[in-house]
């Protein structure tokens, strides 16, 4: 039996097309082509050759599936009537698999009559039907349409995958940088601030007149204060507690914060203290700040409650609120860019962040991330 | 007493030398800059207080408090540290250290707890104490917001930081006479008369900043 036979020659750009079809750099899709009949085979063969695509062809359904099992279609030609699988039953199973679940069919159908199983086919995924003898020019352009399509989805997943990994790029890149200002400023400035505190007390110490000490006790105290701000700063940048202490600790402090913060009371269960990896810590954390982020901001709660979750597997969190409850509209809305971003955080480990909410009864957020294998 | 000093800042060894050069009783033996020269140091030299930073680089603050309450039980650990003490203080205790300040307290605070650590005592700040003072009270019985609803619990708060009945209307889109309301009986359950009682008990608890 052939396997793949391809047909590349030049390509005759139908017309209505956009002209990105002929930059040279496109590369072929693949079309397969159904028929149990060689003669039809060869026919399609030769009416679609001018498109220039990768032609593949099949001779019976098995074979048909195979081939849809390895390849991703633009299209799929398939003709109904043949036997064994016949063309409905082919297409149902091609409809099955994830990979294939939305490859367009074009059904190819010999005799008026079965125009009348039409709905079948549109039940088991067809897109299109054709009757035979197709008219070369419908048959034609239709398929090209296919091909476009096609291409521009593929185009679509990768600038997706693209923008996915700049983002990912981007949020270590951020808190990378978080990390370091936070230690630069807390450390060097905080230790010189502490020496210079030192410094005036011991110049305070040996003075005598009134006005001087009290000069000192202000410059003290203005020390004091500074120290205080630059701290503030640093842990807003990234809390040192979640280097030092771990999730957990960093987990309950933040809620103390929050509750402080906003008056929300906010409930924390969290598990016995354990080690986690860095990177999922602050993954977590991040995600659980967004969420009491949104909850101060939108919400009008009077109560936050949260749970932290560890087993060998994964970290989970709940936050529950009892506030006016999301709306589905702001679930998807362009203004919710946090949420994106707790979603894509949660992505790039492998977890997910789930949300929902009724109105007048508060909104639920529910995140997963998977632990690495320890070592 | 002899004491060891160890901080990865030199700006602040200095300080506290100049510090303690001044007190008869103490006397500085030595210097580290980080946990690996603090375990040295502590085997060369004889001493009876090492005064740490929480935070210098290689071991952190709790394995050498360990490390050192292990191989030398009978002396003191104390520590001086950057952090705040209502996060740090407890777990550096509960490693044994024998105290723990903040590089804000007073000169004299630090020379009064060398001394006190050195005779075996522990010493934390009155600041550190009162809080776990209240946290014992609070263990006895239900602090007094706890019998608060979740809403009463926020005009509290609100009220506590300082805002007015009307910003408080506003800001829940509540009514002006709901929150008297709430704000009465908020009063009633926590056994106070004025909004300064009730700011003041809101500061003492840490309930806000």
């Amino acid at each position: 039996m052939s396997e793949a036979a391809t047909a590349a020659r030049s390509a005759a750009v139908p017309e209505g097309l956009s002209p990105e079809v002929t930059s040279e750099a496109a590369p072929q899709a693949k079309i397969l082509l159904v028929d149990d009949e060689p003669k039809s085979l060869f026919a399609l063969q030769e009416l679609l050759s001018t498109l220039g695509q990768n032609l593949m062809i099949a001779q019976s359904g098995e074979e048909a599936l195979r081939l849809a099992l390895k390849n991703d279609f633009a299209v799929i030609l398939l003709d109904v009537r043949m036997p064994g699988i016949d063309g409905f039953e082919t297409a149902r199973l091609i409809r099955s698999r994830e990979r294939s679940r939305l490859t367009p069919i074009i059904f190819l159908t010999a005799a008026a009559d079965e125009m009348g199983s039409m709905f079948r086919g549109y039940e088991v995924g067809a897109v299109d039907y054709l009757q035979k003898p197709v008219v070369p020019e419908i048959l034609k352009s239709k398929v090209a349409v296919f091909v476009e399509l096609h291409r521009k989805s593929e185009r679509l997943k990768e600038s997706e995958d693209k923008l996915r990994r700049l983002a990912a790029h981007l949020i270590s890149v951020r808190e990378e940088e978080r990390a370091h200002i936070a230690r630069e400023i807390h450390d060097e400035l905080g230790q010189v601030l502490t020496g210079l505190k030192m410094e005036v007390t011991w110049l305070a110490k040996r003075l005598r007149e009134k006005p001087l000490v009290e000069k000192t006790d202000s410059m003290c105290k203005l020390i004091d204060t500074t120290v205080q701000t630059v701290r503030k700063i640093a842990t807003g940048l990234r809390p040192e507690m979640l280097d030092d202490m771990g999730l957990i600790a960093a987990v309950a402090w933040q809620a103390k914060e929050f509750q402080k913060r906003t008056g929300i009371r906010c409930r924390a269960k969290l598990p016995p203290e354990v080690k986690l990896d860095i990177d999922v810590s602050t993954t977590m954390f991040r995600i659980f700040q967004e969420i009491l982020t949104n909850v101060a901001r939108h919400s009008r709660a009077t109560r936050v409650d949260m749970e932290l979750g560890v087993n060998d597997e994964r970290v989970s969190l709940e936050v529950t609120d009892n506030g006016v409850g999301i709306a589905d509209s702001d679930l998807n809305g362009k203004k919710s860019l946090g949420l994106l971003g707790m979603h894509e955080r949660a992505l790039l480990f492998g977890g997910e962040v789930k949300i929902t909410g009724t109105a007048g009864h508060g909104t639920r957020v529910s995140v997963s991330i998977p632990l690495r294998q320890r070592t | 007493m002899k004491v060891i000093i160890a901080d990865d800042h030199p700006v602040v060894r200095q300080g506290l030398r100049q510090m303690l050069a001044v007190e008869q009783d103490l006397t500085v033996v030595g210097e580290a800059r980080n946990g690996q020269e603090v375990v040295e140091l502590s085997r060369r030299v004889p001493w009876e207080v090492a005064v740490l930073d929480y935070n210098m680089p290689g071991k952190n603050g709790l394995e050498l408090i360990k490390e050192l309450r292990q191989r030398y039980p009978g002396r003191a650990v104390l520590i001086l540290s950057m952090y705040p003490e209502d996060r740090y203080a407890v777990r550096a205790l509960k490693a044994g250290a024998a105290g723990y300040l903040t590089k804000e307290s007073a000169p004299e605070e630090l020379v009064s707890a060398i001394r006190k650590v050195a005779g075996g005592g522990r010493y934390v700040t009155p600041t550190l104490g009162e809080k776990l003072a209240l946290e014992l009270e609070d263990n006895r019985g239900k602090p007094l917001h706890e019998t608060l609803s979740d809403r009463e619990y926020q005009v509290m708060w609100m009220i506590a930081s300082g805002k007015t009945v009307r910003q408080i209307a506003d800001e829940l889109f509540l009514s002006p006479n709901t929150v008297s309301t709430h704000r009465t009986r908020i009063l009633r359950k926590m056994n106070m008369k004025s909004n300064a009682e009730l700011m003041h008990y809101a500061i003492a608890h840490h309930l806000v900043d």
